[in-house]
């Protein structure tokens, strides 16, 4: 029962009142971080296994005030940050210091530079130092070189990126580190440290550039490298994820909505039906999307997969005590530059994820979203999740561990469906650059239903039978036509 | 059920029960015609099927989308590139406007149906509506209790009507049916009644038929007929006056109505039988009240002016009219119903599709079974005592009978009288031989369950059938029959008509089922991967899918309006490469799609069609395209080595052969629909390029090339690519001669 009392110490966060979600913070135009921090020693982790690209810094902050500060800005260029997504701040040492406060700063939507500010838990007094971790993800973050490739060729991506971590502030040491998941990295920039060593060490499938001497805020360097992955790029422009809870039924309907794009290296030819039935006999690495994994929660049922025109044919369900695995072919292999959208859905016991409080409220705990399971990874532009609670639902508090800064909007509305009467509470929570990491995030919501509530449905249905029948019967008592005698 | 029949007893509680049980079995009979027609939608998926419904699916979406008035002045331009399509104007709209209310009805109650669901299902729940209608006309027709019913599930369940009806098929036929018989039964009764309402009750669902279904025609021809029929017996009485004119009146007007009818009604030859009879009547009308008012002698004289007047003048103006041009002659697609070679020679294009052959008679027997021996029977029945109603089902049986032997289609308009006159037979049977008053009743528990009541039959001075051995046999014969029936329809429902044919099925090794889904793979990836106005060239047959699916722009579809436009797209089929490219640049065509079912064997393909696509062409380029090339010396349409030139060099051919010989190890290249070895050496291709082929080669796609950066054509531009010397011209030495000094 451990998952009953991870929602008994989550109903405590909730009632402290709905999730704090995306925020912003208005500074004057003119703002310029205050030169309040130093970074003593900072690594910059790159990661590039999978489709999006993943950095982190770990860096000892010093304030350099006199006073004590909470405040730290994180630099972006104005083309950076519409890609970044999912930017969580935690304590280097102790996990249990929950993710930070973490806003996106609005002051002057022209300049170059963009902040988001993070605030640490308590102010760091003059002087003081402090382990901060930082992690993001960028969108988009590849270009295939070459740009188009053979059906049957190796895909090479490039990134680009800065040997000097992005920061507001100046840092007296730094190493950079990018991983990649593979060896074949054909090019890559090439220069020296400080005492004429050369950058970058080769350690396996990572790089490491640094140690670098003292650098001023805003330091950049710009530097790539060029990797093979001959493997999809899959992005996933929208993911709409509708999840309905029926207590009658004691359901929970699940469906998605994929917009899914490669955005590998297109075909140099158009595509070859001959090759790629006789490469499939070998089935060598290919940057051809021909399948996705999705576990889905086990105890999940009637799973369906289709698309604009109709049901897939091509899918198969293995379920088990240990797995519930929706496995899907496209209806083609997906290509660079091709495109594939696709619906699936499944239900599952309400028992399984719904619970019922002491106090007569009803607790909900989902995977915030799911998606599927690919080694390459999957990365998603926007995430929309509507949960529509019962008929008539009050009281709705809502909790989400997926961080703040990649949340945009979130509301509570009503929608009517299926013979509603004053229709059902949604809540709808929109997130937007995501990486496929962030799976299994939670989603707890927290509602009660009175009993009018859960009784309308059938007191009304039957009413208006019964209305339609004496309509009927007096209908037909009504004489129509002039009678003879 | 046999206990319910308790004699003639008119009492109110029995009478309740009765019609309480004729409810009950009517909602069974309702519920057992829209389960058998499920069949395709449990064993793949609720999908639209075949050709056609493609185009009124993707019509109702546009007006569910964008509203009636929108859909009213709907211009296509993603059809008939680049001519566009009226589509507003052309097209009936009932189907659209029926799924269309529904789909709001259901919205208004907030049931969230998706319209798809809505197209899926409407032939099947109309189909309960026509087994009502039909036992609503039977009853009309006889005084036995037992034929409407028995009426109604032969309607319900005849195959004849199941194979335009099967759920997903969602064309115009399926609610047109409906229509029509009811339609018919309000005639009937109005007919009947001598009434006025009534009339405009029938001239109302006459108008619906019109909106929805281009055989209304046939109810425009065949009231008249009964109307001229009756006259000619001297049954002329003012409850036909009262009816007909109504019907006429207020049907017309409401005709008139639908964009794509518009004056067609008093402009061309087929509504002349109508307005004919509309004049005649009131001419018959005007003699009969001349009659009560002058003297015998003075009538004749009379009769005889007006009657010799109004014909003659009548017949002038008409062929006046017609040589004018005011009113059109009889259509092409009219006259083959008159002339089955009609088409043949003249309109390949309506002999090109195979439900406009003319029927083959062990399919009577396939649609109909049982009934197609019971059905003279019951029009002999109507014989007997030749009502007005009756001279009605004698008619319709005589055209019904006709316009189905010429064209397959037009068994469904046979159907329902034969649902009709065969229950009348076949309750007419059953109610003598299950009677119960003989001299010992016999306990009948073989009585087939919607047979009750079968006690009218004795009403009348009779003789009795006295021996129970022949009851028994009689009746238990009778249930075999019926039994057989249901089972046969089953049959042929679950094994003729439920295949949507956009999919395909068949079968793994392990008997389970495996679904060919080549049609959706392709256009899903013309959809997802191709520029939204890409232009789509493909033979006709694929037109409406290819915009239902596929969103993506064609040159011909199954509307067949524009045939010059068919035959270019033939021509360009059809021609060497070179003659095809400029057609299809002046066409703006992007991508070129063609169906080949060489590998999976699938017969239906694009090379068993080019015939057509030949004699399409030649009907309009007979100097360019000609039938007889793609024929050997010896006659034989051969795609192997034995091909003939123009055959192996036709677009068509290359397309459909293009690379297939790769897949297979050299010498074993085969084609399982024509059964022959195909040339290791595969055709070439210069102006189009392989876009994609589906997993089992049924679509092939082909991208036109653009034309050449350095001004190349493409045969050179393809040899250069392909690593060919460009061949130099030899230069003519002298002929060598040892050197002289």
């Amino acid at each position: 029962m451990k998952s009953l009392s991870v929602i008994a110490a989550l109903l405590g966060l909730l009632a402290a009142g709905p999730c704090s979600a995306f925020s912003t913070v208005a500074l004057p135009a003119d703002f310029k971080p205050p030169p309040v921090f130093k970074n003593n020693m900072l690594v910059h982790v790159i990661s590039v296994e999978k489709t999006y690209a993943k950095e982190q810094i770990n860096v000892m902050l010093e304030n350099v005030s006199d006073e004590p500060q909470s405040e730290y800005f994180l630099p972006f260029t104005a083309e950076q940050i519409a890609r970044v997504g999912a930017v969580e701040a935690k304590d280097r040492k102790d996990d249990t210091i929950g993710p930070f406060g973490v806003d996106l700063v609005e002051y002057d939507a022209l300049s170059d530079v963009q902040y988001y500010r993070i605030t640490l838990p308590s102010p760091l007094k003059a002087g003081g130092q402090y382990p901060l971790a930082v992690s993001w993800v960028y969108l988009n973050s590849y270009r295939p070189l070459p740009a188009s490739i053979g059906q049957d060729e190796q895909q090479f991506l490039v990134y680009d990126f800065s040997l000097f971590a992005p920061s507001a502030y100046t840092t007296l040491k730094q190493k950079t580190e990018v991983k990649f998941s593979t060896v074949t990295i054909p090019d890559y920039t090439t220069t020296f440290g400080p005492e004429g060593q050369e950058y970058p060490q080769k350690v396996g499938s990572k790089m490491l550039y640094g140690p670098f001497d003292e650098q001023p805020a805003g330091a950049f360097f710009p530097a790539q490298v060029r990797f093979e992955f001959t493997k999809p790029v899959i992005h996933v422009s929208t993911l709409e994820r509708d999840i309905e809870v029926s207590h009658w039924g004691g359901n929970v309907a699940f469906e998605e909505r994929y917009t899914l794009y490669h955005l590998g290296a297109n075909l140099s030819t158009q595509f070859n039906r001959v090759k790629w039935a006789q490469s499939q006999f070998y089935n060598p690495a290919s940057t051809a999307l021909k399948e996705l994994k999705f576990p889905l929660q086990i105890g999940s049922v009637d799973p369906y997969f289709t698309d604009a025109i109709g049901n897939v044919s091509t899918s198969r369900f293995r379920s088990s005590k240990r797995e519930a695995m929706l496995e899907l072919k496209p209806r083609y292999p997906v290509f660079g530059g091709w495109k594939y959208p696709f619906t699936i859905g499944w239900n599952t016991n309400a028992a399984n994820v719904l619970r019922n409080t002491a106090d007569g409220g009803h607790v909900l705990k989902i995977p915030f979203f799911e998606g599927p399971r690919q080694a390459e990874g999957v990365e998603y532009g926007e995430v929309n999740v509507r949960v529509l609670l019962p008929e008539g639902s009050e009281n709705v508090k809502y909790y989400t561990s997926i961080p703040d800064s990649s949340i945009v909007e979130h509301s509570v509305d009503v929608h009517k469906t299926y013979l509603d009467t004053i229709g059902r509470t949604s809540v709808t929570i929109k997130a937007k650059n995501l990486g496929d990491e962030f799976r299994y995030r939670d989603l707890v919501i927290t509602y009660e239903t009175p009993l009018a509530g859960t009784l309308r449905k059938p007191v009304v249905v039957f009413a208006s039978m019964l209305a339609v029948y004496a309509a009927a019967w007096a209908l037909g008592k009504v004489q129509v036509g002039f009678s003879s005698k | 059920m046999a206990a319910k029949t308790q004699g003639p007893a008119v009492g109110y509680t029995t009478e309740s029960t009765r019609t309480l049980l004729r409810v009950v079995i009517l909602c069974f009979i309702a519920a057992a015609a829209i389960s058998s027609r499920l069949f395709s939608v449990i064993r793949f998926e609720s999908i639209i099927h075949e050709f056609d419904p493609w185009f009124n699916f993707r019509a109702t979406k546009y007006l569910v989308a964008n509203g009636f008035h929108k859909f009213w002045d709907w211009f296509d331009d993603r059809t008939w590139h680049p001519l566009g399509r009226v589509t507003g104007g052309t097209l009936y709209p009932g189907l659209m406007v029926t799924s269309g209310a529904i789909y709001h009805a259901l919205r208004t109650l907030t049931i969230p149906v998706d319209i798809r669901n809505i197209c899926v299902l409407l032939a099947p729940a109309c189909s309960g509506l026509t087994a009502f209608a039909t036992y609503l006309l039977t009853n009309e027709m006889t005084t036995s209790p037992s034929a409407g019913l028995l009426a109604a599930v032969f309607m319900g369940i005849a195959p004849g009507y199941i194979s335009r009806s099967v759920a997903g098929s969602y064309d115009n036929e399926a609610i047109a049916i409906f229509l029509l018989v009811f339609t018919f039964y309000l005639w009937i009764k109005a007919l009947k009644l001598g009434s006025m309402l009534w009339g405009a009750l029938c001239a109302l669902f006459y108008g619906y038929m019109v909106a929805s279904w281009g055989g209304y025609a046939f109810i425009t021809c065949l009231l008249p007929v009964h109307a001229l029929v009756l006259i000619a017996m001297g049954r002329y009485s003012t409850r036909l006056y009262v009816s007909y004119t109504t019907w006429y009146a207020l049907g017309t007007l409401a005709s008139m109505q639908i964009p794509f009818v518009g004056f067609l009604p008093i402009k061309t030859s087929e509504h002349m039988p109508a307005l004919g009879i509309f004049g005649f009547i009131q001419l018959i009308g005007f003699i009969q009240y001349v009659r009560s008012a002058i003297s015998g002698r003075q009538f004749q004289t009379f009769l005889v002016t007006i009657l010799v007047a109004t014909f003659g003048l009548g017949l002038l103006g008409l062929v006046a009219l017609t040589s004018l041009g005011y009113v059109a002659p009889w259509s092409g697609r009219f006259y083959s119903l008159w002339d089955t070679g009609y088409a043949k020679i003249h309109i390949p294009i309506i002999a090109s599709v195979s439900e406009h052959q003319p029927t083959a008679w062990p399919s009577f027997f396939f649609d109909l079974n049982f009934l197609i021996w019971l059905f003279p029977a019951g029009v002999y029945l109507c014989f007997q005592d030749l009502k007005d109603e009756h001279v009605f089902v004698v008619v319709y049986a005589l055209f019904g009978s006709y316009f189905a032997g010429v064209m397959v289609r037009l068994m469904l308009t046979l159907t329902p009288v034969v649902c009709v006159a065969a229950a009348m037979a076949a309750s007419q049977i059953l109610d003598t031989y299950l009677s119960w008053k003989s001299a010992t009743p016999v306990e009948e528990q073989e009585a087939p369950k919607k047979v009750k009541g079968g006690l009218r039959g004795s009403d009348k001075p009779n003789v009795g059938i006295y021996s129970n051995l022949t009851k028994v046999m009689v009746s238990g014969s009778m249930l075999v029959y019926l039994l057989m029936f249901v089972s046969h329809c089953t049959w042929v429902t679950s094994n003729a008509y439920s295949s949507p044919s956009v999919v395909l099925a068949s079968r793994m090794p392990d008997g389970s089922q495996h679904i060919i889904d080549d049609y959706r793979e392709a256009y899903q990836w013309l959809r997802q991967n191709t520029k939204e106005d890409a232009k789509v060239m493909s033979w006709w047959d694929y037109g409406y899918q290819i915009g239902g699916m596929a969103d993506r722009p064609t040159l011909v579809d199954n509307n067949t309006w524009n045939n010059t436009h068919i035959a270019t797209v033939g021509k360009a089929m059809s021609s060497r490469e070179e003659v095809s490219y400029p057609i299809m640049r002046q066409h703006e065509v992007d991508y070129v799609l063609v169906v080949f079912g060489a590998l999976l064997g699938y017969s239906g393909d694009d090379i068993n069609k080019f015939l057509w696509m030949v004699r399409i062409a030649e009907g309009i380029w007979p100097d360019e395209v000609k039938e007889r090339d793609f024929f050997t010396p010896q006659g034989e349409y051969r795609v192997d080595e034995g091909a003939t030139e123009t055959m192996k060099n036709s677009l068509m051919y290359k397309m459909s052969y293009y690379n297939y010989a790769s897949l297979f190890p050299a010498g074993q290249a085969a084609d399982r629909v024509r059964g022959v070895r195909i040339p290791d050496q595969g055709p070439v291709l210069n102006t189009l390029e392989e876009a994609f082929t589906s997993e089992n080669w049924i679509i092939r796609i082909y991208k036109v090339k653009d034309l050449d950066n350095i001004g190349r054509d493409h045969a050179n531009a393809a040899a250069f690519e392909r690593g060919q010397k460009k061949k130099k011209p030899t230069k003519k030495r002298g002929a060598r001669v040892l050197r002289v000094d």
